[in-house]
């Protein structure tokens, strides 16, 4: 049921690793770990779904056996994770500010002083 | 421990094996090698004595700090080098008869005998000489290349002797040879035994390989500002260094030629050694020019380190 | 107050120290140093209290935040989990963060922003101390996210300087890409098993792997190596240790990378208990023979004082992810107390690299030269760590090598594997090279001539000497004392590595290991140790006699020691008549014999450290698929 979040969350993964291999602009690259985060998020909300569950809203009286819901935890861990990426991104971002400040470019491949 | 057991531990520290025995034939070999070299090349030489007498003479010279180094260092760099020494003749048995047996002293004795060559690169480096600074960064190579011939040979002893259950203590090594046989007449061991040959000379830092102290070129390297004292202790390091290395062979290949008799252990041993000594150091510096530093280490990785390779492939496959 | 709260109070008080520094350290920096000392030295103690507890009585610490206990076997809540093996890390963990606190007091007393360099340390170590301690793999995953962002951050604290904003970028760059596949393993784990606990998830891998699970597996252990910074993911590592503060370069190499290796320990250990397989431990003794060489002759070629230890730091983790991968107890002793090593001497190194950096202004070496007259507690500090890094004896470094040595030897004669033999020639080969490299620097930058530059260049205060005299004389007394710290450090952490029935039945009830039939890693290989007091009496007694031998020569009328002022040409030092100056010999003229018979492998090298960020991820991700392959291939 879940399998095309699955083979969609892969791919966006897959694109994002691409991405962040094959463009030389910092911006994209960002963009590239964005993708990535996104296509893990996708998977892990995907791995709770429960076919045809109710939201995971109880109270202790109502949860008998038998009873019937999506995987809250998941749920909790892509917010988490969510909220992680954001921070992954705005700093990056801000680290490319201050890059195009010192360097006068966003080309990966000329800001390079520290090597071999 | 009482007293008598302390005396005899002091005893064997300060006269046989260590201090006393270690420079007095360590002074015997270098001047054997010297008057052997004399010989080949159809002059008289210095009496055997002579490596002694050139101690003492240093010894009673003025010692200069020039203003550039840093004084602690720089005095303190031959002693640390000759304490490593002394303790490294301690772990060395006379055959049978050894002050320490622990389990792994063949690793102990590696590391031991970096020891002297730090201290001369260090005391060198402190002197601030520009000759001193490429002396040690020859040195240094020197180093990397012999080791890695050096490690090979002492792992395909371990497992010759060991087996399975892997040998690293020089005692046991000795012994296995009592039972069965030097390790120098089994076939498989005899590249390991050139390979050893030809690690001595490059570790006492005798021609071709003393690209590091270089006379005729660099003014003795690390040496160059060393004068009075110090330098006597540096002479006496590579005296006592000879005589450890050829000690080392003798017991990692011809170990297990025991009498019974401590004093005529000694003297066999000292035999091997000298006969190591004429081998290794004399009779090649007799007919070799100085290598380069380039030629030296690439030397040591493929030849010499082929051999020992080869010679542990041998042992691995159990011949 | 029970002990058992101990662990989540210390995490607890570095994350409000950082709260506390942003609120009230603005204006004043009495407040902030109060803070960062008080938030630090708090962590220390109540780690420390745990000390007779865990690793003396041999007792696991297990807690669930909030009392969520297990239900039904089920674990609900986060669990934190302090067994011998966490121990041990947490007090890498804070000794490190108190030592780098109180060397930062001075050494960041001249850069702007103090208060968001002190927020952002305390949220470090409260991350790492989070990480080493916590029993839940999402926990675990969420302390590796702060930990980067907050190392990214000190990365570029000075982010005016060379490259320091750019070594952060990158660091983020791959630092992201390895959470993300840690947080795509977990989260397969999670689909798989419905828990995020580490004992449950250990109860229900063990021997029992689908598809799914080993590609968990293999995306984990690409992630937490990326976090340890091993070959060919240690690209940004370089960078970011060359242009941190130095205060924070020794947290990296002291606790960050620490932390990857405790994971990657707790995942192969514990969490998957795959250790026994033979193609794990092949993979990780290739990985860390290749990281260890590479390190080392990546350092040789380097003319910056940080940058060739930030190498040198990539080479020691080697030999630790070498001697754990083995998989005898003797292996992980030895990797283990190579660990706790490296910490000692390369946070002493870079401490001295710090004290350089303040007092000269830079560490590129080739500008350096003769400071040992003028530095005098640096350089012996500096001489100390060097030889423990060399590993000679009777410094630490040399008991830890040894026992690496002499483990993956005995592998090689247990198994007949040949791989092994090698691995052991090629780590006694790193060793020489690490020797040659801090030969350069000593010679570079301490020894050697002064430059005019440097005529008026001062020790650093004693606030910053003090905890480089600490790791000094630990790094000494650690080599000296072998048994102490085998018996009360070493054997429970390796133990608690091991035994892994012992660490889940502690967190989920008693039983629960044999009810899923989990049984103990089997390791081979008993202890032994070099230890032998008799060798130290020698030493001690001929280093007295040859002090003796030297005074007595030194009051001779002729045998006089003289000293001179630069006036005199008798003081001088050689230089054949020439007229000119005597010329320092720098860092990089030295070895110039060695590199040019390798030439053609040091251009490759440095081909490949292209600077390119995009480079370095393509690395990442070829070496993560390449685990995943291999995963697939050898572990079905």
């Amino acid at each position: 049921m879940m399998l095309v979040n699955y083979i969609a969350s892969v791919i966006l993964v897959v694109l994002g690793l691409y991405t962040i291999i094959t463009k030389k602009n910092l911006i994209k690259i960002v963009l590239g770990m964005g993708i990535v985060d996104y296509g893990i998020n996708l998977f892990i909300v995907s791995t709770g779904y429960n076919d045809g569950g109710t939201a995971p809203i109880y109270n202790m009286t109502e949860l008998v056996s038998g009873a019937y819901f999506v995987d809250p935890v998941p749920q909790a861990l892509t917010l988490t994770s969510i909220v992680i990426g954001a921070c992954v991104d705005a700093m990056a971002l801000s680290l490319v500010i201050k890059l195009y400040r010192q360097y006068k470019t966003v080309d990966a491949s000329e800001i390079r002083r520290l090597r071999g | 421990m009482d007293i008598t057991g302390a005396l005899y531990i002091l005893f064997k520290i300060l006269i046989f094996p260590g201090l006393l025995f270690a420079v007095v034939i360590g002074l015997f070999l270098a001047g054997l090698d010297r008057k052997l070299l004399a010989r080949m090349q159809k002059r008289v030489g210095p009496p055997l004595r002579q490596p002694l007498f050139d101690f003492l003479k240093l010894l009673g010279k003025e010692t200069i700090v020039p203003h550039a180094a840093n004084k602690t260092v720089y005095l303190a760099a031959p002693v640390v080098g000759f304490t490593a020494l002394i303790v490294l003749a301690l772990f060395i048995p006379v055959f049978g008869y050894s002050t320490f047996s622990g389990n792994g002293d063949l690793i102990v004795i590696l590391y031991l005998l970096t020891i002297p060559a730090v201290a001369l690169i260090v005391g060198g480096s402190s002197s601030g000489s520009p000759y001193a600074g490429i002396g040690i960064s020859r040195e240094m190579v020197t180093m990397m290349s012999y080791e890695l011939p050096l490690v090979v040979v002492l792992l395909t002893v371990a497992r010759k002797v060991g087996g399975s259950a892997l040998c690293f203590s020089l005692g046991d090594i000795v012994s296995w040879q009592a039972e069965n046989g030097c390790l120098a007449f089994h076939p498989a061991m005899i590249p390991a035994l050139l390979a050893m040959l030809l690690v001595i000379p490059a570790e006492v830092g005798t021609q071709p390989f003393d690209v590091a102290e270089a006379e005729t070129e660099i003014c003795e390297g690390p040496l160059i500002e060393y004068s009075g004292a110090p330098l006597a202790v540096f002479k006496l390091n590579t005296a006592v260094k000879m005589f450890i290395m050829t000690a080392l062979f003798a017991n990692l290949f011809f170990g297990g030629i025991e009498t019974g008799y401590v004093a005529l252990d000694a003297v066999i041993m000292v035999a091997i050694c000298a006969l190591v000594t004429f081998f290794s150091m004399t009779l090649i510096h007799a007919v070799t020019a100085r290598l380069k530093i380039e030629h030296l280490f690439k030397f040591y990785w493929t030849v010499v380190a082929g051999l020992a390779a080869l010679s542990l492939i041998l042992v691995w496959v159990g011949l | 107050m029970s002990y058992v709260h101990f662990p989540v109070i210390a995490v607890m008080t570095l994350f409000m120290g950082a709260f506390l520094t942003v609120v009230l350290g603005k204006h004043s920096r009495a407040v902030r140093s109060f803070l960062a000392i008080a938030a630090s030295g708090i962590a220390f103690v109540l780690i420390a209290m745990l000390v007779k507890p865990v690793l003396i009585d041999g007792e696991i610490i297990s807690y669930w935040m909030g009392n969520w206990n297990p239900v039904n076997g089920y674990a609900i809540g986060i669990g934190y989990e302090v067994d011998q093996l966490g121990m041990f890390f947490a007090l890498l963990v804070v000794s490190t963060i108190l030592l780098s606190a109180v060397y930062s007091l001075r050494y960041i007393e001249r850069d702007s922003s103090q208060e968001f360099y002190y927020v952002l340390f305390l949220m470090l170590s409260g991350s790492v101390l989070g990480l080493v301690l916590t029993g839940d793999v999402f926990n675990m995953f969420i302390m590796i996210e702060i930990m980067t962002f907050t190392a990214v951050g000190l990365t570029a604290f000075r982010n005016t300087g060379f490259g320091s904003v750019e070594a952060a970028f990158k660091y983020l760059v791959i630092g992201s890409i390895g959470s993300s596949f840690t947080l795509f393993g977990i989260a397969i784990l999670y689909g798989q098993c419905h828990t995020l606990n580490m004992a449950q998830l250990s109860a229900m891998l063990s021997g029992n792997h689908s598809p799914a699970t080993l590609m968990a597996f293999a995306l984990m252990f690409t992630g937490l190596a990326v976090k340890s910074y091993i070959v060919p993911f240690h690209t940004p590592a370089a960078d970011a240790y060359t242009t941190a503060p130095s205060s924070i370069s020794m947290v990296f190499s002291g606790m960050v990378n620490k932390a990857g290796v405790y994971g990657i320990i707790r995942l192969v250990y514990i969490i998957f208990r795959t250790m026994d397989i033979p193609a794990v431990q092949t993979l990780m003794v290739i990985f860390g023979a290749v990281t260890m060489f590479i390190g080392v002759t990546m350092a040789l070629a380097q003319h910056d004082f940080k940058r060739l230890l930030a190498f040198h730091s990539i080479s020691q983790i080697g030999y630790v992810i070498t001697a754990v991968g083995l998989c005898t107890s003797l292996g992980l002793t030895g990797g283990l107390f190579h660990a706790m090593n490296h910490t000692l001497f390369k946070g002493l190194l870079f401490l001295c690299a710090g004290a350089v950096l303040r007092a000269t202004g830079t560490t590129n070496l080739d500008q350096l030269g003769g400071l040992s007259k003028k530095m005098p507690a640096t350089t012996v500090c500096f001489l100390i760590g060097a030889f423990s890094i060399s590993g000679l004896p009777p410094f630490n470094g040399f008991a830890s090598k040894w026992l690496v040595y002499q483990a993956a030897y005995d592998k090689a004669v247990t198994t007949g594997n040949f791989l092994y033999v090698f691995v052991t020639i090629v780590a006694l080969i790193v060793s020489v090279m690490t020797l040659a490299s801090f030969i350069k620097v000593t010679q570079a930058a301490f020894f050697g001539q002064l430059p005019e530059r440097l005529k008026d260049v001062e020790e650093v205060p004693f606030l910053m000497q003090l905890p480089m005299w600490i790791m000094s004389a630990l790094c000494v007394l650690s080599g000296v004392f072998y048994n102490f710290v085998d018996k009360y450090l070493l054997v429970p952490a390796v133990s608690a590595a091991l035994g892994v029935s012992r660490y889940i039945d502690s967190m989920m009830g008693s039983g629960y290991a044999a009810e899923k039939c989990v049984t103990d890693i089997q390791a081979s290989g008993v202890h032994f140790s070099y230890w032998n007091p008799m060798v130290w009496l020698a030493l001690f007694v001929i280093v007295l006699c040859a002090a003796c031998l030297c005074i007595l020569t030194s009051k001779g009328s002729r045998g006089e020691i003289l000293e001179g002022d630069g006036e005199d040409g008798k003081y001088a030092t050689f230089f054949s008549g020439e007229k000119a100056l005597p010329s320092h010999v720098g860092g990089s003229d030295l070895f110039w014999g060695f590199k040019t018979d390798w030439k053609g492998y040091f251009n490759i090298m440095e081909g490949l450290h292209s600077g390119v960020v995009n480079d370095y991820a393509l690395y990442v991700v070829a070496a993560a698929a390449i685990v995943v392959v291999f995963t697939f291939m050898f572990m079905r």
